[in-house]
């Protein structure tokens, strides 16, 4: 019986050409991304044919929960030296000034606390309790502890979150959303504040089935303050014309 | 090619040595490389959102009734939105855990000119709230329905003029479509003579007024904008309901939704 007789043939794939491929991609993902920041609240935004596209810099989230809660965050451009961390800084000095004008009770926050504001992607504790909040951050674990007060799921019935916003037309003093929605007109980066004062620098997010009394009372105060311009932000709808 | 020969020698008796061949394995590599890849691909957001830019009125109280911005009756129609609500009671009605909309619209003054009366017979009588609904294009015939449909023969002499310019850009009228530059060109062409048209004064248009019930979701408030949008509406304001509206609304749903 004759054999027949296999080459023996080397199965080695050479993976070079695969790894310059992967290599490229991960070049361009790592240049492209911008990563998700961590939001107490997931909403989905309501779908608009609109094609303005949102700003990437210099412009205040203020987000909003189906329950009626705000959080808030700032993005500056950091062409001018305006690091996000510096006019956070800033920021917090700035709405403590405007709190202690009308109340008795005078807030003011050491050194590490502003630092630890500083770091704060979004924010969102009435300020009384925005001291005990920024000590959270020294501590070991520090991190989860805030951000589980933030999505309020830390079980504490004495910590709130959510900066406040309810407000009756006949008070005088302005409630603690207002006081920082004019902290952040006041901030010393030119570009912010003046994408605030045409609308583009102030974008409402919040979730479809929100109701409209919760929308209409941040409208509400916003107007108030004379902002009366400001952009929802919306998902893609595809076009229709 | 990961590959690098080495031939010394090349058969020189004594000092011959051996080929040798190096090979580089890659496999690692890609595994790394794809691992870091999928990483980056899920925490990275492609889509950026989309912005409405609104402009709402002054919060302050005119004191002045001539400074008021005045619709004249026949130009204006007040959109009102709500929720749809579980029959025989107020109650926000949701479906898979979502608000319903729900529109009503009316002409001019609510009740129309003689107002609306203040028995429930005489306000049973002069609503003149209708009902329509959130709709796109007929997907067959291309022609609007629901609530669109109503605002588009209300805005019939803007739109045609808004139609005449998108069939001028479409077939190059504004400068050609060949090249990128030339679209863009043409594009901003378009869109100054479009709004141009939109805020012409000598046609006639009307002006919206969009009220909300308390229990109307965000997501219908941002519809009712698209249309503006849509449908090339220049004047439309967002506006509080007054206690004529809400008595409208119950009215209209205590005789319909029993």
């Amino acid at each position: 019986m004759g054999r027949v007789k296999i080459a023996k043939k080397s199965t080695f794939i050479d993976m070079t050409a695969m790894s310059d491929v992967t290599v490229l991609l991960l070049t361009f993902f790592m240049l492209t991304s911008t990563f998700l920041s961590k939001e107490p609240t997931q909403v989905i935004t309501p779908p608009s044919v609109s094609p303005e596209k949102v700003q990437e810099t210099n412009y205040v989230q203020v987000l909003v929960s189906p329950e009626g809660k705000v959080w808030l965050s700032m993005n500056n451009d950091t062409s001018k030296n305006w690091s996000n961390e510096k006019m956070r800084m800033a920021l917090l000095d700035k709405v403590s000034e405007i709190y202690n004008e009308s109340h008795k009770n005078k807030i003011s926050f050491t050194p590490e606390q502003k630092y630890a504001f500083s770091k704060l992607g979004t924010f969102g504790v009435p300020l009384t309790q925005m001291g005990e909040f920024l000590n959270l951050a020294s501590q070991q674990e520090g991190q989860t502890a805030m951000d589980k007060w933030l999505d309020g799921s830390d079980g504490n019935p004495s910590h709130t979150t959510g900066i406040p916003v309810n407000w009756n037309q006949n008070d005088q003093t302005p409630n603690e959303f207002q006081m920082w929605m004019k902290a952040m007109r006041q901030t010393d980066n030119d570009n912010l504040a003046s994408a605030i004062k045409d609308g583009s620098g102030v974008a409402i997010k919040a979730d479809q089935n929100t109701s409209f009394e919760i929308i209409h009372m941040i409208m509400d105060n916003l107007q108030t303050i004379h902002m009366n311009k400001f952009t929802l932000l919306t998902a893609l709808k595809g076009a229709e014309e | 090619m990961a590959e690098v020969q080495q031939n010394g020698g090349g058969g020189k008796g004594k000092n011959h040595q051996k080929k040798m061949q190096i090979r580089v394995d890659f496999t690692p590599m890609v595994d790394m490389n794809m691992l870091l890849i999928t990483f980056f691909m899920l925490c990275t957001t492609m889509i950026k959102s989309q912005t409405l830019s609104i402009a709402l009125p002054s919060n302050e109280k005119v004191d002045n009734v001539e400074n008021m911005s005045q619709a004249s009756a026949d130009d204006a129609v007040t959109i009102i939105l709500d929720a749809k609500r579980k029959t025989g009671s107020f109650d926000v009605d949701t479906v898979n855990g979502k608000v319903v909309p729900v529109v009503y619209y009316y002409f001019g003054k609510p009740g129309g000119d003689a107002g609306i009366g203040s028995n429930p017979e005489q306000i049973a009588a002069n609503n003149n709230l209708q009902e329509s609904e959130f709709l796109t294009n007929d997907e067959k015939s291309g022609k609007a329905r629901g609530i669109r449909e109503i605002i588009q023969q209300r805005n019939k002499e803007v739109l045609t003029e808004v139609n005449k310019l998108k069939e001028k850009y479409a077939s190059g009228g504004f400068g050609s479509l060949e090249t990128a530059d030339g679209r863009e060109k043409a594009q901003a062409a378009y869109d100054e003579a479009a709004s141009k048209v939109r805020k012409d004064e000598n046609l006639k248009k009307p002006v919206i007024i969009i009220k909300s019930t308390p229990q109307a979701s965000y997501g219908s408030l941002v519809q009712v904008l698209d249309e503006m949008q849509i449908n090339s509406i220049s004047k439309y304001q967002i506006d509080n309901m007054t206690k004529v509206d809400s008595v409208m609304v119950i009215d209209y749903q205590n005789r319909h939704h029993k």
